[in-house]
């Protein structure tokens, strides 16, 4: 809060308390009224305060918890028998869904990794004799969890496709288009690679992200330490990525941002089919949309492509992402068939 | 001065506060500046509704909200539509949220009674003996052997704690979810 609505709720206080008491006059109320009537930011001010106080005299109903003029001990009240019948309007249970969501995510991590421990033995064999091969693929809106027969776990987003090659030396997955959350599997003999427009990702034992669009990839890493080396390299130009790492290549090179493992985890958000953008090229975001959504958007105009956008997105949510774009940039979207084209807009958005 | 504007004010716009500052912490990034920007919501309201009262208060209540979160990105030379995530949860909130809080009244009682306990020692005693006890504030002086002018502080502070609390975002929006979209510092510049 500022320091200015600081002072305001400090002095609304005061008044409240002040007027509550015994020694409330005349003069005191003229004083206070011309103080309520001076700036509505006190009047409000006010009215919040004195609305939550007249509510605490429903306490009331609570006062036959103890002797009368006693305060009871905190939590005394629960033992009233007013708050233990039975519930007849149950209470709000919705909000399950994300939590039951992450739940089964966690169930699934879980059972990949139980899996390794139970079936090593026999895996053992398999990973020195036999080479794993399989392609997975998603259309626009989908989301799919593969399992892969090392334990490991790939969590596709919408419009994408893997190819996986399990061999006995390493793990090698092809990101051929979209974007896949990895969960891998501890296998130190055996390195997890992601190929992906020209560069290896590679972890040992870990979670991470891989996203590419177009000629830009990105990389999230949320536990572990992952690799990132070009394709062709020997090694030397590899940049190491701790848990927390956002990695974004393109022809510029590799620009690596540290985040809080809790941020580098939000930019996961499209598992719980929403997008969150931070500072993100408009080329990306749309990109990230047009797998979600049968109708895909266009950018008409190159100068739109690096325009910065930032936000929290339903990605089903396609037509609420255009109108904002539209009220907050110069950006004009067009309707065509089964696509939406952006322009630049003439002139500049109108104000609200 | 105008009691049924304050009456209206307290009933049709007060009252979802919960709902309100759950959007604004969804919505703005640097939580320290949320109960700013919720003052000056209540400003643009109160004046509006003064000159002439909106149809859909719930509603309109939110259309400023909006309004002054996209004057602000405005006003900060940052391209950013961070702040207006995706309107139609707009709908959601005010169709959903606000029951939890006013689902009945022995919830809410029970919220209120959570609450309370939260406060710090002395100033729950004053606000107790007060507001469930109807004791005058000299006669809580008296008792428990403190100044006047102490109780009315802590009547004062505890006002402040009471609305703060009462009216935080509902329980029902801090799950994964909400904490995920909390969490997300200003990375504005990178």
């Amino acid at each position: 809060m500022s320091e200015g609505n600081r002072q305001i709720e400090s002095t609304a206080a005061s008044w409240l308390a002040r007027r509550d008491g015994v020694r409330w006059s005349a003069d005191d109320q003229r004083a206070f009224d011309a103080w309520l009537d001076s700036s509505t930011a006190h009047r409000v001010a006010f009215l919040r305060l004195d609305a939550a106080w007249r509510e605490a005299g429903r306490l009331k109903a609570l006062a036959a918890i103890d002797d009368a003029g006693t305060v009871p001990k905190r939590g005394a009240w629960r033992r009233l028998p007013y708050f233990n019948l039975p519930a007849h309007a149950a209470g709000p249970g919705r909000d399950a869904k994300p939590s039951g969501r992450r739940r089964r995510w966690l169930l699934a991590s879980a059972a990949a990794l139980f899996a390794v421990v139970l079936a090593s033995g026999t895996l053992l064999w398999r990973a020195t004799q036999q080479v794993d091969r399989s392609v997975w693929t998603t259309a626009v809106g989908e989301q799919q969890l593969v399992h892969l027969a090392d334990g490991s776990a790939a969590t596709l987003s919408g419009d994408t496709e893997l190819r996986v090659f399990l061999g006995r030396r390493e793990r090698n997955v092809d990101l051929v288009r979209g974007e896949a959350l990895f969960d891998v599997a501890k296998d130190h003999t055996r390195p997890f690679v992601v190929h992906a427009s020209g560069y290896r990702v590679i972890a040992v034992g870990t979670r991470f992200d891989v996203r590419q669009d177009g000629n830009r990839l990105r990389v999230v890493v949320t536990r572990g330490l992952v690799r990132l080396q070009p394709a062709n390299g020997n090694g030397q130009d590899a940049t190491e990525l701790p848990a927390g790492s956002i990695a974004q290549v393109s022809a510029a090179g590799v620009v690596v941002r540290h985040v809080s493992q809790a941020l580098a985890a939000d930019a996961l958000s499209w598992r719980d089919g929403f997008a969150d953008l931070h500072d993100t090229p408009l080329a990306d975001a749309v990109a990230q949309f047009n797998r979600y959504n049968q109708r895909q958007i266009t950018i008409a105009d190159p100068a739109l492509a690096d325009l910065r956008v930032g936000g929290h997105f339903r990605l089903d949510n396609q037509a609420a992402f255009v109108r904002l774009l539209e009220q907050m940039f110069p950006i004009h979207a067009e309707r065509q068939g089964q696509g939406i084209v952006l322009r630049q807009a003439a002139g500049t958005p109108a104000a609200p | 001065m105008n009691p049924d504007l304050d009456a209206w004010f307290e009933r049709e716009i007060l009252m979802h506060e919960p709902a309100l500052m759950r959007f604004l912490h969804r919505h703005w990034r640097d939580h320290d500046e949320v109960a700013d920007l919720r003052q000056d919501v209540y400003v643009r309201v109160y004046d509006a509704a003064a000159r002439s009262r909106p149809a859909s208060p719930k509603s309109f209540l939110f259309t400023v909200a909006r309004n002054l979160l996209a004057d602000r990105v405005r006003r900060q030379h940052v391209v950013s539509i961070t702040v207006m995530g995706d309107l139609d949860e707009l709908n959601v909130l005010v169709d959903e949220l606000d029951p939890s809080r006013f689902a009945g009244s022995r919830e809410r009682l029970r919220r209120l009674a959570e609450v309370i306990d939260q406060l710090p020692a002395r100033c729950r005693e004053v606000v107790w003996l007060r507001r469930v006890e109807d004791l005058p504030q000299k006669e809580i002086a008296r008792r428990l052997g403190i100044s006047e002018k102490t109780v009315e502080k802590h009547i004062a502070k505890g006002s402040r704690l009471l609305a703060a609390r009462l009216n935080a975002p509902v329980p029902a929006a801090t799950t994964d979810r909400g904490a995920a979209v909390n969490s997300l510092s200003s990375d504005r510049t990178t």
